[in-house]
C-alpha cells in the first residue's frame, strides 16, 4: 500500500497523470517520491506536495483535499486508488481496469472515454461524468461510475456502453447523444434528459422534464430492470422493480436524430398497464 | 458535434430567399447586415431585393430588428434548444409533443410552417447570435442551429452563421487555429497546445483561480465576469494593454496604454464569415500598438532563461 | 563551402543514376567543385559514404494552407488530441502534426522527411490573403499556391460569352490579385452548381443557373488561356464526378475535351473507377493509364490512399455532402461568394471496406501501369488519401513487389477480384523515386532550380541512410536535410529554421481589364474592390516569376 499525503496546496493546478497503479506498482519508495507532476508549466517532483509512505504498490491511498489535482488514475488498467477526500478532473479518465473510491467530492470529466474498471465517488461530482472529450465520437465505451451525490452538466455524453449511477440530481443534457449504456438518476435531473440521444436507456427515479422529442410508450416493469437492480445490489445501491405499486412510464426518443433511445421514469403509484 | 454547413456573406446576398435571424438583433448590434449583406441587397440570384426575400426574427422579445421581419416568432427565455430540437425532428417528418412545444411559446403548427417554408426555399440561412450561444444550453444551443441547417441540406441549399461581433474575435479564432490547431482556451504550459472548454476557457479559469497571473488584451473582463472571477483577478498580477482605461486596468497591476487597431494600428481583421480585410489607420497615435508592446515584453522574456517543457512521453496528456 | 562527400547520387534530371560522387555547396546554390583542390575552401564535410543523396522532396499537390484547411482543423480536435505533438523549444515553435497539422509542425513534418518544397493546391482569392499568412507561418519549405478558378462565376460568364480574349485578362488579373503560382480547376462547374445543392457531373450538359455553359467549355476555355498566358504549370485539374463507380468515362472524356492542350490531372486514383455502383465498383487503373498514355501533353500525380484516418478536404462540395450522407461522419461546407467552396468529411480508409480496398490498389497501380515516371508524381492529395508523412509507405509499396503482394493477401477475396495490382511485379529504382517525388514534379510546376543536384540549382538535398535503422521504411528518417544549403535536420532533430520563399507568377495583362472587373465585383461581392487583391508585401519571402 502506498500512502500520500497532501501537505502542501498547489497554487494551481496540478496534474497528477503519474498518480496510477501501473505507474507505482514498480517504483522504489525514492522513485515515487521523485515521479513527476506538472504544476502549470514547472515540473515537480511528488513529494513537493505529499508525504510519501510504501513503495511498489498497486494500491494507493490518498489523503487530503485533491480538488486542484488532476488526472488521477489516468488510463488505469488495474489496482486500487482510496482518495480519502476530494479529488480533481478527470480522475480515471480513459481508465481500463482497476477502481477508484473517493470519500467526497470530485469535478469534471470523471471517467471520460473509459473502457473498463469502477469509480465511486461518496460526494458529489461536477459534469461531464464518463462523457466523450469535445469532438470525440464516443464516451465512456464500458465500466461503471458511481456517483452518490448530485452531479453536472452533460453525464453520460456520447457514451456507448456500461453503467452511470448518480444518486443524486444532475444539471442539463444527462444523456446527451447517448448511444448505448444505461444512466440511472436517482434525484432525478433538471432540463434537457437524453437529448439527441441515439440508443441506450436513462432510469430516472424522480420525474422530469422531456424534450418534445419524446413519446410516451407504455407503463410497465421491464425485465431487464430486474437485472439492473441485481447488478446495483452487489454495489450496495437500490433500484425499485415489481413494487406492489409503482411502474415505470416508458418514453421514446429522440425523435429529432431520430433515435431509438428511452427513458424510464419510476411512478410509484403507477399501474402497470402492460 | 455534426458539423458546421456556411458560406461567405455574398453567398447570402446574391442566393438567399430564406433568412433567419435567431437570437440576434442586427438593426442594433449589427448596424449594416441588413442593408450591405442579407436582405435589401439586390443580389445576383435576387434581382428584386427585399421583396424576393422572406426575413423571420427568432428572440425572446420584440427587438427593432422584428420591425425588419416578416414573421416574428417570440420564444421564451431559455426554450431555444427545445425548438431548433423540434424543427429538426419536423424535418424529419418525426412526431413531437404539442403539450411540450406549447411550452417554448409558439404552436406545433407554427413550427411546421416553418419547417416548411424552409424546405421550400432556393436557399435559406440561419444567423444566430448570443441571444442563443450564451442562454442557457450555451455550446448546444448553438450546435442546434448548426445541425438544423445542415440537415435542411437533405432537402435544399441551407447554410448557419454565427454573428460574431466584439472587435476581431473571428480573427483570433483563426490565427490560433492554424498555429495550435484549436480556437480558444489553448493551454500551452506542456509544451504544446492542449484544448477543452470549461477547464480552460477564460471565465472558468478565473472563476475557479487556476491562474496566478494574467495579461488582458482587448478586452474588459473586470467588467463582464461573475464575482469572484473579478476577485482573482484583483488578486494576482494582472496587466492591461487597451486604448481604454477599463474595468480591468482600475483592478490591474500594470495598465499600459495602446493604439486603437484600425483607427491608428494597421493589421488584418476576419470578418464573421473568415473572410481577411485589411485595416488601413485613418489616424495616427501617440500610444505604441499592442503588438509592439507584446514583442517589447517577449524581448524582455527571452533575455531571461529560456523555458524547457518537460519531454513528452507518448501516452501524455492531451 | 559546404561539401557532401562520397554519397551514391540520384539526380534523373541530369541522368546521374546511383554514381558515388561529392556535391558542393556554396551559399544557396550548388555549385562546380573548386578547382584546385577541396580543402582550402570547405568550411565543413559531409560524410556521405554508403549514404544515398536525393534532391529535396518536391509535393505537387497537398492541401497545408489556409481557409478550408484551417476550416478542418476546428472541425476535428479530437484528432488534435490524438495527433504527434510539437513541443516548443529554443529554435522551435509548438505545434501539433497528425492529419491537419499546424503551419509550424507541417514545415517541420516535410523538413523532417526531405520535402522541400511544397505546392498548396488551392486557394480562393476572396481569402488568399490568409493563405499567404499560414504559408508565411510554414517554416522551411519553399512554397508555390494554386488559385481556384473553374467555379469563378465572372470568369463562367465570359467563357459562356465566348469573349475569350477577356477572359484572359480577368483570369491574368486573378491570379496577380492572389500572388500565387498557377490555376485550379475543380470540378469544373459542379461547385458552382452545388450553390444551389446540385452538381455537374456531365461533362456536356449545361450547368445549373447557366443557359449554355458546360463543364467542358470550362475546361478547355481554362486550358488554352493557361497556355497563352504561358504559366510555368499547366491548367491543374480536379475533374468531374470524383469519386464515384464509374467516372473513368468522365476522366477519358476529359482527356478528350483538353485536345491535346497540356493539363496536369489531379489525384488520378480518384478518378479511375470501374464498375457501374457502389455493388460493382472496381478498379478502372487499366483504362485511365492507357488512355494517359495517349495523351503525352498530360502529367497527373497518384493521390493514392492508405488504410487508416483521414480527413478530406476538397473544394468539390457536392461530393463531400454525399459522402457525408454515405457515412454519417461529420460534415463541414463553406461556399465562397462568387468563386468556390470547400467541403470536409473526416473518413477513416478500412482494408476490409471493399471500396477503401479498391482504392488503395488503384492509387499503386497507376503508378505502375504509367511507364514514365516523369509523368506522374507521389501525392496522396494530403490529408485526403492519407497523410503526407506517410508518403515512404508508398515508396515501399512501390519498390518492394513481395511485400506489397503480402498486404494485397490480406484483402477480401472479393476485393481482390476487383483490381488488377496483384498481377503487376513491376519494383520502382530509386532513380524512379527521386523522379516522381522531386525531378518530375519539379519540372510540371517549372521551377527549374528545383528538383536537381545540377551546378545553379537550389541546394535542397537530402541524404538518406543506404540500410534504414530499424528494417523500417528507407525513406521515413534522412540522415540529413538541407534547405537552401543549410542543414535544416540532422539525426531526426530540426537544426535550424529558416523561412521559405514563396514563387508566385505575374502574367501579363492588359491593365484596363479593372474597369471592366470593378463594376462587377462591386455588384456581386461584399467587400471594397480596394480590399480584394492581396498585397505584394503580405506575400513574404516572395520570389516573383514572369514568363
Amino acid at each position: 500500500m502506498i500512502t500520500l499525503t497532501l501537505k502542501e496546496q498547489p497554487n494551481v493546478p496540478l496534474e497528477a497523470e503519474t498518480l496510477s497503479p501501473d505507474i507505482t506498482s514498480t517504483l522504489t519508495h525514492d522513485a515515487l517520491c521523485a515521479l513527476p507532476v506538472q504544476l502549470g508549466k514547472r515540473q515537480r517532483r511528488l513529494d513537493d506536495f505529499f508525504t510519501v509512505e510504501g513503495e511498489a504498490s498497486d494500491e494507493i491511498t490518498i489523503n487530503g483535499d485533491a480538488r486542484k489535482i488532476k488526472w488521477i488514475g489516468r488510463g488505469m488498467t488495474r489496482g486500487r486508488i482510496q482518495v480519502e477526500g476530494h479529488a480533481g478532473m478527470h480522475l480515471g479518465a480513459y481508465m481500463k481496469g482497476g477502481s477508484i473510491e473517493v470519500s467526497g467530492n470530485v469535478t469534471d470529466w470523471i471517467g471520460a472515454e473509459m473502457t473498463g474498471g469502477m469509480i465511486r465517488v461518496r460526494g458529489n461530482a461536477g459534469g461531464q461524468v464518463g462523457a466523450a472529450y469535445r469532438g470525440s465520437l464516443a464516451g465512456m465505451t464500458d465500466g461503471t461510475i458511481i456517483v452518490h451525490g448530485t452531479a453536472g452538466l452533460e453525464v453520460g455524453m456520447r457514451m456507448k456502453r456500461g453503467v452511470i449511477f448518480i444518486g443524486g440530481a444532475v444539471r442539463d443534457f444527462a444523456g446527451l447523444q447517448m448511444r448505448g449504456g444505461t444512466i440511472v438518476l436517482g434525484g432525478g435531473a433538471e432540463l434537457r434528459t437524453g437529448a439527441w440521444m441515439m440508443r441506450g436507456t436513462i432510469v430516472s427515479l424522480k420525474p422530469l422534464p422531456l424534450l418534445p422529442t419524446f413519446a410516451y410508450a407504455a407503463t410497465y416493469n421491464p425485465t431487464f430492470i430486474r437485472i439492473l437492480a441485481r447488478t446495483l445490489r452487489n454495489l450496495a445501491l437500490s433500484l425499485p422493480y415489481e413494487e406492489r405499486e409503482g411502474a415505470y412510464e416508458r418514453y421514446t426518443g429522440d425523435a429529432s436524430v431520430p433515435g431509438k433511445g428511452e427513458i424510464l421514469v419510476w411512478h410509484p403509484q403507477a399501474n402497470a398497464t402492460a | 458535434m455534426g458539423g458546421k454547413i456556411t458560406c461567405t456573406l455574398g453567398e447570402v446576398k446574391n442566393r438567399a430567399d430564406f433568412i433567419v435571424y435567431w437570437g440576434g438583433n442586427p438593426a442594433e448590434c449589427h448596424p449594416r447586415h441588413f442593408s450591405k449583406y442579407t436582405l435589401t441587397q439586390k443580389g445576383k440570384f435576387v434581382p428584386e431585393g427585399r421583396k424576393g426575400r422572406t426575413m423571420v426574427l427568432v428572440d425572446i422579445r420584440e427587438t427593432p430588428s422584428a420591425r425588419a421581419a416578416d414573421i416574428f416568432l417570440q420564444i421564451r427565455p431559455g426554450k431555444d434548444f427545445e425548438v431548433a430540437t423540434t424543427l429538426r425532428a419536423l424535418v424529419k417528418g418525426q412526431r413531437v409533443n404539442e403539450a411540450t412545444v406549447a411550452e417554448t411559446g409558439l404552436t406545433v403548427a407554427q413550427l411546421q410552417d416553418i419547417v416548411d417554408r424552409m424546405k421550400r426555399a432556393k436557399f435559406g440561412v440561419i444567423f444566430f447570435g448570443m441571444g442563443l450561444s450564451m442562454t442557457r444550453g450555451k455550446h448546444m444551443n448553438s450546435g442546434s442551429i448548426l445541425m438544423l441547417a445542415a440537415e435542411l441540406n437533405a432537402f435544399t441549399k441551407f447554410v448557419c452563421m454565427p454573428m460574431r461581433g466584439h472587435g476581431n474575435v473571428t480573427g483570433a479564432d483563426v490565427v490560433l487555429r492554424w498555429t495550435t490547431g484549436y480556437p480558444f482556451g489553448i493551454n500551452l504550459s506542456r509544451g504544446y497546445p492542449r484544448f477543452n472548454p470549461g477547464e480552460f476557457s477564460t471565465v472558468d479559469l478565473l472563476v475557479r483561480g487556476d491562474n496566478d497571473a494574467a495579461l488582458i488584451l482587448g478586452a474588459d473582463p473586470g467588467a463582464t465576469m461573475p464575482q469572484p472571477g473579478i476577485e482573482h483577478l484583483a488578486r494576482i498580477p494582472t496587466i492591461v494593454l487597451d486604448p481604454k482605461v477599463t474595468h480591468t486596468s482600475r483592478l490591474a497591476r500594470v495598465h499600459i496604454t495602446t493604439a486603437v487597431t484600425g483607427i491608428s494600428a494597421p493589421g488584418t481583421a476576419y470578418r464573421m464569415d473568415e473572410i481577411p480585410l485589411p485595416l488601413r489607420p485613418a489616424l495616427t497615435s501617440p500610444y505604441p500598438t499592442d503588438e509592439e508592446v507584446l514583442r517589447r515584453i517577449c524581448k524582455a522574456v527571452s533575455a531571461r532563461p529560456a523555458w524547457v517543457p518537460a519531454p513528452y512521453e507518448g501516452a501524455g496528456i492531451s | 563551402m559546404l561539401r557532401i562527400n562520397g554519397g551514391t547520387v540520384y539526380d534523373p534530371a541530369n541522368g546521374i543514376d546511383g554514381v558515388v560522387k561529392d556535391i558542393y555547396i556554396d551559399g544557396e546554390r550548388i555549385v562546380a567543385p573548386p578547382t584546385g583542390g577541396a580543402d582550402a575552401s570547405t568550411s565543413r564535410t559531409i560524410d556521405a559514404t554508403g549514404m544515398l543523396v536525393f534532391p529535396g522532396g518536391v509535393d505537387v499537390h497537398t492541401h497545408v494552407a489556409g481557409g478550408a484547411l484551417n476550416f478542418a482543423r476546428g472541425l476535428v480536435p479530437e484528432n488534435q488530441r490524438a495527433a504527434r505533438k510539437f513541443l516548443h523549444g529554443a529554435n522551435r515553435r509548438a505545434g501539433i502534426g497528425g492529419m491537419t497539422p499546424t503551419t509550424f509542425a507541417t514545415g517541420y513534418l516535410y523538413a523532417g522527411m526531405g520535402w522541400t518544397t511544397v505546392n498548396e493546391a488551392a486557394v480562393p482569392i476572396l481569402s488568399a490573403k490568409h493563405t499567404h499568412e499560414e504559408l508565411h507561418d510554414t517554416p522551411i519549405v519553399d512554397k508555390s499556391c494554386l488559385v481556384l478558378m473553374a467555379n469563378n462565376e465572372i470568369v463562367l460568364d465570359l467563357i459562356e460569352a465566348g469573349e475569350v480574349e477577356r477572359a484572359q485578362h480577368v483570369v491574368a488579373w486573378l491570379i496577380w490579385a492572389a500572388k500565387v503560382y498557377g490555376v485550379k480547376a475543380v470540378n469544373p462547374g459542379g461547385v458552382a452548381a452545388w450553390k444551389w445543392g446540385k452538381n455537374a457531373s456531365n461533362l456536356h450538359q449545361t450547368i445549373e443557373g447557366y443557359k449554355t455553359l458546360t463543364p467542358a467549355d470550362i475546361i478547355s476555355g481554362l486550358a488554352k488561356i493557361i497556355d497563352d498566358l504561358q504559366l510555368p504549370h499547366p491548367l491543374h485539374l480536379h475533374c468531374n464526378n470524383l469519386g464515384n463507380p464509374g467516372n473513368i468515362s468522365t476522366t477519358i472524356e476529359t482527356m478528350k475535351v483538353l485536345e491535346g492542350r497540356r493539363a496536369h490531372l489531379a489525384h488520378l486514383q480518384f478518378h479511375a473507377y470501374g464498375g457501374d455502383d457502389w455493388p460493382t465498383m472496381r478498379s478502372g487503373a487499366v483504362e485511365i493509364a492507357e488512355a494517359f498514355e495517349k495523351n503525352p501533353n498530360l502529367t497527373t500525380d497518384a493521390g493514392a490512399v492508405l488504410f487508416g484516418d483521414a480527413v478530406t478536404i476538397t473544394a468539390d462540395g457536392p461530393w463531400q455532402h454525399m459522402l457525408h450522407q454515405l457515412t454519417g461522419r461529420k460534415w463541414g461546407n463553406l461556399d465562397v461568394e462568387n468563386e468556390t467552396g470547400c467541403g470536409i468529411v473526416p473518413y477513416v480508409y478500412r482494408d476490409r471496406h471493399t471500396v477503401n480496398a479498391v482504392q488503395w490498389a488503384v492509387g499503386l497501380e497507376l503508378l505502375l501501369l504509367i511507364k514514365d515516371p516523369w509523368r506522374i508524381y507521389l501525392t496522396t492529395d494530403h490529408p485526403n488519401g492519407g497523410c503526407f508523412w506517410r508518403y515512404p509507405e508508398i515508396i515501399r509499396l512501390l519498390m518492394d513487389k513481395e511485400f506489397r503482394k503480402e498486404q494485397i493477401k490480406q484483402l477480401s477475396a472479393d476485393a481482390q477480384s476487383r483490381i488488377v495490382l496483384g498481377e503487376l511485379d513491376r519494383e520502382y529504382t530509386l532513380s524512379e523515386v527521386a523522379i516522381i517525388t522531386s525531378a518530375g514534379p519539379a519540372r510540371a510546376l517549372g521551377l527549374s532550380q528545383k528538383g536537381h543536384l545540377g551546378v545553379g540549382a537550389d541546394a535542397d538535398v537530402t541524404i538518406y541512410p543506404a540500410r534504414p535503422a530499424n528494417d523500417d521504411m528507407l525513406f521515413s528518417y534522412p540522415r540529413y536535410v538541407l534547405k537552401g544549403g543549410e542543414i535544416v535536420v540532422e539525426e531526426g532533430e530540426i537544426r535550424a529554421v529558416s523561412e521559405g520563399k514563396e514563387f508566385v507568377f505575374r502574367p501579363a495583362y492588359d491593365e484596363q481589364i479593372e474597369e471592366y472587373i470593378r463594376p462587377l465585383f462591386q455588384k456581386v461581392y461584399t467587400m471594397s474592390f480596394e480590399n480584394y487583391p492581396v498585397e505584394i508585401e503580405r506575400v513574404r519571402g516572395a520570389e516573383v516569376v514572369t514568363k
